[in-house]
């Protein structure tokens, strides 16, 4: 082959796996649909999902549910809301439960456990893409573009 | 009084040490699989080397520390494990032990018990614990030991020298008002203080010290104000007995001894800080006074700017911190003044450094310090010798993780 035709049929690669790669669907914030909980503001979600309030605003304790660093649903959640990596959530969490102040709430493997969670918690709250979220919850906060 | 006690530990010392032991040892068995374990052991560390420009003092983290680093690289400075057990009992209620090792004032690596306590949570947004508990005298002082959990090397020097003690037994209790979606938060401590402070050759007792104190947090987005007061009634004097006696008789001895009583006296701390946490950027302005009660001290004033930049998994920093001392004047004689010019401080440090996240879990930090002081500042450091010029530059290299 020429370096012509390699460089062609690279760039079609290039072309088809960029085409392939799937579009990154939305995250958005979900609580139980029974909690009482219509809407929330992006410092609400920050309070309940880094531990400093735990309560929702009707006084329902809030029970946030989060996933594992493996799962890209959480980088992109942390990101998409306060803007850090993942080294620095997880800093954030190694002063919280080292000075005795709280626990890390429970870590899922997947969107599917973190559902299940919300539904079987009264004040349950995660993330999950905007496509898994089922009548059984509701959503309380989008990222906008 | 209080001279030269070892290190004996004190009766409420070792009824931690059995109480946090066992639940250590009872509850290991018990352990994971749930989705939500009531056990959990997770632990934190740093293994660190430091070395400075001078040989005419030793540096130290803080006053906790009997030696420290000189020209060569020593890595006691900043070298520490922990372990941390927590047994949630039920939704309310949860027992929390946590072992620590590090260099202390024996000049050993004993680990020590330096949480131990139960804390109930009648609602969420209310906390209540009871037992040994490290004491947040200034914003994160905390968790001073964990590296992991921030972005420097060490707590910035000159800010946190001056607080050698870690915790207390006794109790606290914290509330959070959401005010719209910022948030208030208030604490309050009290306890008796237990520990030991190195002072040349020996060790100055503090077990027994009434600690006293609170704070008040607002958060608004990504600004956390704090404003915090704490006082310490000192239990006993400093062991500067014999040193007295080698240099003067009596009736001097126990007029000098009198003047520089440290026991009975109460010393009142008093702080300032905020922070702004966002995206790359951290921000932190931190503020104290020391009032001091006794005239073995001083009062000083101290604070510290840092800000950091987040670019990829690194982390770049800078800083600035400052600490100075009020010298008290007359003293009655030579030997009186030189035991209290022991207690000055009057120094500037600029830091430069960074942090690099280059595996889960784990940071990998250089820092380098340059501390620019007067001769007269010895008080943050230890084995100080006449040539000491009050400058000097600390390189640091720590590696933190969690487990």
């Amino acid at each position: 082959m020429k370096l012509n035709q390699i460089r062609s049929l690279l760039i079609s690669c290039l072309l088809l796996l960029l085409a392939a790669a799937p579009v990154q669907a939305e995250l958005v914030v979900v609580v139980n649909a029974r909690c009482g909980v219509a809407a929330m503001s992006r410092n609400e979600v920050i309070n309940i999902f880094f531990g400093r309030n735990r309560q929702f605003f009707n006084g329902v304790q809030a029970q946030p549910v989060d996933m594992v660093d493996a799962h890209p649903d959480r980088a992109r959640f942390y990101h998409a809301l306060v803007g850090k990596d993942l080294a620095d959530i997880n800093a954030y969490w190694s002063r919280q439960v080292f000075s005795g102040r709280q626990q890390l709430p429970p870590k899922m493997q997947t969107s599917e456990d973190v559902m299940k969670w919300i539904v079987s918690q009264p004040g349950g709250i995660g993330f999950v893409e905007l496509a898994k979220a089922d009548a059984r919850v509701r959503v309380v906060y989008e990222f906008k573009p | 009084m209080g001279c030269g006690n070892t290190s004996k530990p004190g009766l409420t010392n070792r009824v931690f040490s059995c109480l946090a032991g066992a639940l250590l040892i009872c509850f290991g068995q018990y352990s994971l699989a749930d989705e939500q374990p009531a056990f959990t052991l997770q632990g934190f560390g740093t293994l660190g080397a430091a070395r400075t420009t001078s040989n005419e003092v030793e540096f130290v983290r803080d006053l906790s520390q009997p030696r420290g680093a000189s020209q060569t690289w020593d890595a006691r400075v900043d070298s520490v494990l922990g372990l941390q057990a927590n047994w949630q009992i039920n939704p309310q209620l949860e027992a929390v032990a946590q072992l620590v090792s590090r260099y202390r004032y024996d000049r050993t690596f004993t680990p020590e018990f330096s949480w131990a306590y139960l804390k109930y949570e009648p609602s969420p947004n209310l906390s209540l614990r009871v037992g040994r508990l490290g004491t947040e005298f200034f914003m994160m002082s905390d968790s001073r030991l964990v590296g992991y959990s921030f972005l420097t090397v060490r707590p910035p020097g000159d800010f946190f020298w001056s607080l050698p003690f870690y915790n207390i037994d006794g109790a606290d209790a914290a509330l959070t008002l959401p005010l719209g979606d910022h948030l208030l938060r208030g604490n309050l401590f009290y306890g008796i203080s237990n520990g030991q402070i190195p002072l040349a050759k020996k060790q100055w007792n503090i077990d027994g010290s009434v600690m006293a104190g609170g704070y008040l947090e607002y958060h608004a987005g990504a600004w956390l104000l704090r404003a915090s007061y704490a006082n310490l009634r000192f239990e006993h004097d400093l062991p500067v007995h014999d040193v007295l006696q080698n240099y003067m008789s009596e009736p001097l001895v126990t007029q000098a001894a009198a003047y520089l009583a440290t026991g009975n006296t109460r010393s009142h701390y008093y702080s300032l800080g905020a922070i702004y946490d966002s995206g790359p950027w951290q921000l932190q302005l931190m503020l104290n006074h020391c009032d001091q009660g006794s005239n073995a001290f001083e009062s000083s004033d101290a604070g510290y700017v840092l800000a950091g930049y987040r670019i990829a998994s690194v982390t770049p920093f800078v800083g600035y911190s400052w600490a100075s001392s009020e010298t008290r004047g007359n003293a009655l004689n030579p030997v009186v003044a030189a035991i209290m010019a022991d207690a000055h401080v009057d120094q500037k440090t600029t830091m430069i450094g960074a942090r690099w996240d280059l595996v889960h879990n784990m940071a990998l930090k250089a820092q380098w310090d340059a501390i620019r002081g007067e001769p007269t500042s010895i008080f943050p450091y230890r084995q100080e010798s006449a040539g000491w010029s009050g400058k000097m530059d600390v390189f640091s290299l720590t590696m933190d993780f969690v487990f």
